[in-house]
């Protein structure tokens, strides 16, 4: 049974904790009344209430005195209510601080706009230094929790909420990929985040010969590797992306592939006001299997 | 000696104290006649704080002092410069293009941990200094120097709840109340009434002091327990523009750009 990413990383950064006394759990008051690394190392654990900028400055004191804090709570405040500690403590001083972000694009579903984050990468992105993932499954979540913890510098991971996913098969390559086959004279699939992949795999399930790169670390430094490997391969490529356009890793892979044509399958510039489940809140600012396949097929037959 | 005479040799200023008050103003001033000039007027307030600060804290035992309203960047280098931390005259490339000496403080010279200017971002991370060294077990001292006008930033008020949830006795901020702020006066633009006992209401211990005695400001940070729950708050009453008899009180003295023959005759009238 697959575990939710936000699940994954409370579970195995717990795990790594008994090998780890200088990991530090940061949380502001969303990480759940049980949280395993609070019942297992309660002298190390905090829950620094509502207080989410005050938070990361403080994880930067604490990443100095030796420690490695890893902050979470959900994306639109880690990311937005601290994005000016993000941008000085992790980017511009490039504290040793790891922040993990559930309930990134519209995993909130029902909870409504001041819930979601659709920016996410827009605002990380621009900061330079700090490595960005965003994984898929629990497998996936769990090796870069690993990483996060082996690497020293910051860290800003993207997680969804309650999806549970098996992570795909095969490896990662040396550029940071893992593929999924297909003919590499259609248009090339990359997928980016947890429900970026999700519509990829529907879609492929439809349209299985077509390649898939999928990608979970989505930092500049990152992308500038994957992209070389993609141009490689494809001409066309449509990255899929639970994001908007504007920052996504669509417009980013743009400017690094020149020599090709990418497009982009994203969330657009509605805002996400109806409730529903994750899928319905997508659907709703037309990002659904449907949607995807059509635009899948407007390209193929562009390149016909 | 007769107890009355102790007590005056007791109250008589330290001279080494005296003189190194003076060095830091006139550095200062100097600062204050670069190119581009400096927060003269917050500086002068905020210089016997940092003096004070630095006397009373060991830094490479796991002391922390930051100064939070980091526009008063020339105040700090020049203190530390004459408190032999920062061996260069800042006056020579405060500014400048290449220099490290930016108009506020940054992590990247030498004695500086935290890149600080926009405000209440110190407040936070010395509260975070206090929780790291609670958490290592020696209780080493997280101390902030903030402004007054600063506390009108809702992160100092996040990150003052946090010091009182976490019993962080260890944390203590010194308030530099010099009652100006970059537009005007505090009390005219969203004063901050009471504040002793808003620092109360939130768990601290709370003292208000005369935020140029060096002596008084050192000892209470001494004494203060740190192994206790409760932080501290010293309200230091300032004057901004402090020593220069010019520019004492007078809001227009937060950011100045000297010319030399100016700030010749600024150095000339410090007592």
């Amino acid at each position: 049974m697959s575990l939710a990413g936000r699940v994954a990383y409370r579970e195995e950064l717990t795990r790594l904790a008994h090998q780890h006394p200088e990991i530090v759990c940061l949380e502001a008051d969303l990480g759940g009344a049980k949280h395993p690394f609070q019942e297992a190392f309660p002298d190390r654990f905090y829950n620094l209430g509502i207080a989410e900028a005050a938070a990361v400055d403080c994880a930067t004191a604490i990443a100095l005195n030796g420690y490695t804090p890893f902050f979470s709570t959900f994306a639109p405040f880690a990311v937005l209510r601290s994005a000016e500690s993000i941008k000085l403590s992790l980017a511009y001083m490039g504290a040793n601080i790891k922040v993990v972000a559930p309930y990134a694009g519209v995993a909130g579903g029902w909870f409504g706009t001041t819930h979601h984050c659709l920016e996410d990468f827009a605002v990380i992105r621009s900061f330079p230094g700090i490595r960005i993932l965003a994984p898929y499954g629990e497998e996936e979540t769990r090796e870069m929790v690993r990483l996060m913890v082996g690497t020293p510098g910051p860290f800003y991971m993207r997680l969804g909420r309650n999806g549970a996913y098996a992570s795909l098969d095969g490896e990662r390559d040396s550029h940071g990929i893992v593929w999924q086959g297909g003919s590499d004279q259609g248009v090339c699939l990359v997928s980016a985040g947890e429900m970026g992949t999700v519509a990829v795999l529907a879609a492929r399930e439809q349209r299985g010969d077509l390649a898939h790169a999928h990608l979970c670390m989505l930092d500049q430094p990152a992308l500038e590797i994957a992209a070389q490997a993609i141009a490689a391969r494809c001409h066309t490529v449509l990255v899929v992306e639970e994001h908007r356009p504007m920052g996504g890793i669509g417009s980013a892979l743009a400017l690094l592939m020149p020599d090709c044509r990418v497009h982009s399958f994203n969330c657009g510039e509605k805002w996400p006001n109806s409730g529903g489940s994750h899928e319905e809140v997508l659907e709703s600012l037309g990002f659904s299997t449907a949607a995807l396949l059509e635009k899948i097929d407007t390209l193929t037959a562009a390149m016909a | 000696m007769n107890a009355n005479t102790d007590q005056l040799a007791m109250a008589a200023p330290n001279p080494a104290i005296v003189q190194l008050q003076k060095k830091v103003r006139q550095t200062i001033v100097d600062l204050g006649a670069t190119p581009t000039g400096c927060h003269v007027g917050g500086s002068l307030s905020v210089a016997d704080i940092l003096i004070a600060a630095f006397i009373s804290s060991d830094r490479e035992q796991g002391d922390e002092v930051v100064l939070s309203k980091g526009h008063a960047a020339a105040g700090l280098y020049a203190v530390m410069h004459h408190m032999d931390m920062l061996p260069e005259d800042p006056a020579v490339g405060y500014g400048r293009r290449g220099s490290i000496l930016t108009g506020h403080p940054n992590h990247k010279i030498p004695g500086i941990r935290f890149s600080t200017g926009s405000l209440g971002h110190g407040v936070a991370y010395a509260v975070g200094w206090a929780l790291a060294r609670k958490l290592k077990g020696d209780r080493r001292r997280g101390l902030v120097v903030a402004g007054d006008g600063e506390l009108q930033e809702g992160l100092c008020w996040e990150a003052f709840q946090l010091a009182s949830a976490q019993r962080l006795g260890n944390f203590v901020v010194v308030i530099d109340r010099n009652g100006g702020q970059n537009d005007g006066a505090v009390d005219d633009i969203s004063p901050l009434e009471n504040l002793d006992k808003r620092f109360e209401s939130f768990g601290f211990r709370v003292e208000t002091l005369d935020g140029h005695d060096i002596d008084a400001l050192s000892a209470r940070i001494v004494a203060h327990d740190l192994t206790g729950d409760r932080p501290l708050a010293i309200i230091a009453e300032t004057v901004k523009g402090k020593g220069i008899p010019a520019i004492e009180n007078n809001p227009a003295c937060h950011y100045v750009v000297l010319k030399p023959a100016m700030a010749q005759k600024w150095k000339e009238s410090m007592a």
